[in-house]
């Protein structure tokens, strides 16, 4: 507890020490401790459910610890609301964005104070007027008028930082502030959180990317079931392999895939394929077994390609050809039902899954019109019967069948995104950032699961802005950019050449 | 069924539970609850306003409204009636005709819904006034008398109390969840209201779904009204008028997500039975007639607290953590 102001060990601002959280059932958090400092980046790492947002609920006044102590600046503190954190000087950048849409920058960021003239008139040139330093402060392009809904995800998470200052913020917490922004947008928000640091603020940072804790993170603390596994490291004193041990609690065995029959006939060839969504003519063939990578940014078109190839965006020029057949697929269903193909969405949540519904009636709807018998009816041993091969192949963990989607962990969700094609019998697969916001060990298990589909015969169209994941797992690798091819480079899997390979086709 | 009662497991145990309490309650304290003609009575109408909840129902669990369930109850019994009275049309013939009308009277909502893209409850308000428009259009007011013997004996038929009446509803009922549960249309029905998009993107007939779940509630609609214009004996414009309330009240209390994606039929026809009972036993206990409305609300607010508060229970006992319960899928 050294509370004295020393130059050289700077100030500790906050200090939580033996927190237990407990749910029914679950022990969320036990004896968990975290200490930050004045101008420092802490990193708080660790895998899904390892209780990290469980103890940013609790620095900010979700939840009340049921045992343990905040103290704030040397005093203790208890937040009893998330208000009375936010008036500590605690703010917190969510994953999710916490903006009104319709509201303008300044709106938003000054949403708590609006100012009012007179009778409680809005003075929106006050509004604009105050807002203007914090939106310069976070560098933000943007007029103070500017409607929210009208800016970026990178823009929009500027403006919570700014929101967060406003408010004060000595403290600043950001969970998984990268998730959704492109490596552009990832370098100026680490300026910007580098500022930060420099004026003060203590910041927390969430992240699975464990490539940004050590460029951007001064020290870390680790939780692995609830508990510390590192507190309050210097970052500069760990390597990967060891900061991976304390989140798994054993060394990364990232296993050599095995080997796997040489592709196949084309199955799929698409040429000069155009949309009007800005797409140059796009060209490439995907062979049968093959993991063909399409390795670009966020924004780069990838997605846009991948709907246009089943049915959702209309092309407007061009040629596909499946199982060397011209094809117009003109709607998804047509892609599922005539040409076998899979889409697994980079959403799973929103385009993927019906969160509500149960496992089973996830994994069988892309076949519920082949399980009817007479008169429409489906039943339930003949419907278990179709999906438990395609859920047992992928190893999905659940309950029962019966048990909703949106309570399997990340990973066993995306397992049941793609177990649904495997019960359609989809020979084609689009698999758009499969492992974004899942953890190591998962992340691992899919991998090699992408990969023996691939062996099995599937042909396996795999998006993804993750250099290691597209240089591990294709045979060949495309780099797009700007909707436009700008490479299409055979796959060494040596990660050091095929990532200049693919940055000097970027830049 | 095991499914859909896995979608709402706490509140339609919690319902039943006080449907039992509350008949144990009513036949101590009224014994004349028991009585034949009370029963009858109680049944018959709930009969017709379980078709009314189911009727909302259904659409609810596509993550819509319709607000005009009583116009075409109302609509479809007045031209029942006048086709019978005034145009001597045989009475089977002049049912198929209204219960038709019904099931094109959804479909329109569900086609303006599906072409428009306009919310629900702004355009089933809009064909609420359209269709009960017609209906006064039609009649000016004044009610089809002297329908056929067979249609008023029909509403007053009984064996013993329970009123003949409700079989029809018992069997739409099982024919609604079994539709549901194990049919295919009827499980795209629901994959459409948990999520549109991603049901799409399985490759599921987003019309389709939509245009069937508003058929299906403009049927169920036409049913409830040609049983209360038999109950009545005559082609009343004002059938239905009175709907708007119950059918929301039996899904909602019945625990329907209003985001859609779930259909508790059980739950549902629970709730309803509570409507019934609650209105029942205040008939019973001889409260002032004028108050009637304002204690079914409060009750109604009761019973809809209790049902989540029970739910939250449970799924703490199902040892799912708030976090993953309230914001499904926020990863740490």
């Amino acid at each position: 507890m050294s509370a004295e102001p020393n130059p050289l060990t700077p100030e500790v601002r906050l200090e939580v020490a033996g927190i237990r959280k407990q749910f029914p059932g679950v022990v969320a958090l036990d004896d968990v401790s975290l200490r930050l400092r004045a101008g420092e980046i802490h990193a708080l790492l660790g895998e899904n459910g390892a209780g990290k947002s469980t103890l940013i609920k609790i620095l900010t006044g979700v939840y009340q610890p049921d045992e343990g102590e905040i103290r704030l600046d040397g005093s203790p503190v208890r937040f009893a609301s998330p208000r009375s954190a936010l008036a500590a000087g605690i703010s917190v950048v969510h994953q999710e964005r916490n903006l009104i849409p319709q509201f303008t920058v300044a709106e938003n960021i000054l949403l708590e104070r609006i100012p009012t003239r007179g009778v409680q008139l809005v003075d929106h040139a006050a509004i604009n007027r105050l807002a203007r330093p914090w939106i310069e402060m976070v560098g933000l392009d943007a007029a103070p008028a500017t409607p929210v809904a009208e800016l970026s995800v990178a823009q929009m998470q500027l403006v919570e930082i700014a929101k967060a200052l406003s408010l004060q913020a000595r403290i600043l917490l950001m969970d998984e502030p990268t998730a959704a922004i492109t490596p552009h947008e990832v370098g100026y928000l680490f300026r910007i959180l580098g500022d930060l640091r420099r004026r003060n603020v203590a910041l927390v940072f969430v992240s699975h990317k464990l490539e940004e804790v050590f460029e951007l993170c001064d020290r870390v603390t680790v939780l692995r079931d609830g508990r510390n596994a590192a507190t309050d490291v210097d970052v500069a004193t760990l390597d990967r392999d060891q900061l991976v041990t304390y989140m798994i609690g054993r060394a990364e065995v990232i296993a050599e895939l095995p080997p796997k029959p040489a592709a196949g006939e084309p199955v799929l060839e698409v040429a000069e394929l155009t949309t009007n969504r800005g797409d140059a003519a796009l060209s490439f063939v995907l062979q049968k077994g093959e993991v063909l990578g399409l390795y670009g940014l966020v924004g780069a078109g990838r997605s846009s390609l991948a709907k246009t190839l089943v049915g959702e965006i209309r092309a407007t020029g061009g040629e596909v050809r499946v199982r060397g057949v011209i094809t117009h697929i003109k709607s998804f269903r047509e892609a599922l039902e005539k040409y076998r193909f899979g889409y697994v969405s980079e959403d799973r949540k929103q385009e993927g899954l019906i969160l509500l519904h149960s496992v089973r009636a996830n994994t069988s709807i892309t076949i519920w019109r082949r399980l009817r018998s007479f008169g429409q009816w489906i039943t339930r041993s003949k419907e278990d019967a179709a999906i438990l091969p395609s859920l047992r192949q992928l190893d999905v963990k659940a309950q029962s069948l019966g048990q909703s989607v949106g309570t399997l962990s990340g990973g066993n969700q995306q397992k049941v995104s793609i177990a649904k094609w495997l019960a359609a019998k989809a020979e084609i697969l689009i698999i758009d950032e499969p492992t974004v916001g899942i953890d190591i060990k998962t992340k691992n298990a899919l991998h090699e699961l992408i990969w023996d589909l691939a062996a099995n015969g599937k042909s396996i169209l795999l998006i993804s802005s993750d250099m290691p994941e597209v240089i591990r797992l294709s045979d060949r690798i495309l780099v797009m950019r700007n909707h436009a091819i700008v490479g299409e480079l055979p796959n060494t899997h040596q990660y050091d050449e095929m990532s200049e390979a693919i940055m000097a086709r970027l830049s | 069924m095991q499914r859909l009662r896995s979608l709402a497991p706490g509140v339609a145990l919690g319902l039943l539970v006080i449907d039992l309490v509350g008949m144990v309650v009513l036949s101590v304290a009224r014994p004349q609850f028991l009585s034949t003609y009370n029963l009858f009575v109680t049944g018959r109408d709930l009969s017709i306003l379980l078709l009314v909840a189911l009727a909302q129902m259904i659409v609810l669990s596509l993550g819509q409204m319709n607000l005009s369930i009583g116009s075409i109850g109302g609509l479809v019994a007045i031209i029942e009636s006048g086709l019978m009275v005034r145009y001597g049309i045989p009475v089977p013939l002049a049912l198929v005709a209204g219960l038709l009308l019904g099931i094109v009277c959804g479909v329109i909502n569900g086609l303006l819904v599906y072409w428009t893209k306009i919310n629900s409850f702004v355009l089933t308000l809009g064909t609420s006034y359209v269709f009960a428009g017609i209906n006064l259009g039609i009649t000016h007011a004044t009610p089809f008398y002297h329908i056929p013997n067979e249609i008023s004996s029909f509403g007053q038929a009984r064996v013993g109390a329970f009123p003949i009446m409700a079989a029809v509803t018992i069997v739409l009922t099982l024919l609604l969840a079994g539709f549901l549960s194990q049919v295919v249309l009827g499980r795209q029905l629901l994959a459409v209201g948990g999520n549109a998009l991603a049901a799409r993107l399985s490759g599921l007939p987003i019309r389709r779904a939509t245009l069937t779940a508003h058929a299906i509630s403009g049927f169920f609609a036409a049913v409830a009204g040609t049983m209360l214009m038999a109950q009545l004996g005559q082609g009343q414009p004002t059938i239905g008028a009175t709907w708007v309330l119950p059918s929301f009240a039996g899904p909602i209390i019945g625990g329907a997500a209003l985001a859609g994606g779930s259909a508790p039929v059980l739950g549902t026809v629970l709730a309803m039975v509570l409507i019934s009972l609650i209105d029942d036993g205040l008939v019973l206990v001889s409260a002032d007639p004028f108050w009637v409305q304002f204690l079914i609300g409060a009750l109604i607010l009761g019973a809809v607290v209790l049902g989540r508060t029970r739910l939250s229970d449970i799924r703490a006992l199902l040892r799912i953590s708030p976090g993953t319960a309230h914001h499904a899928g926020s990863s740490p």
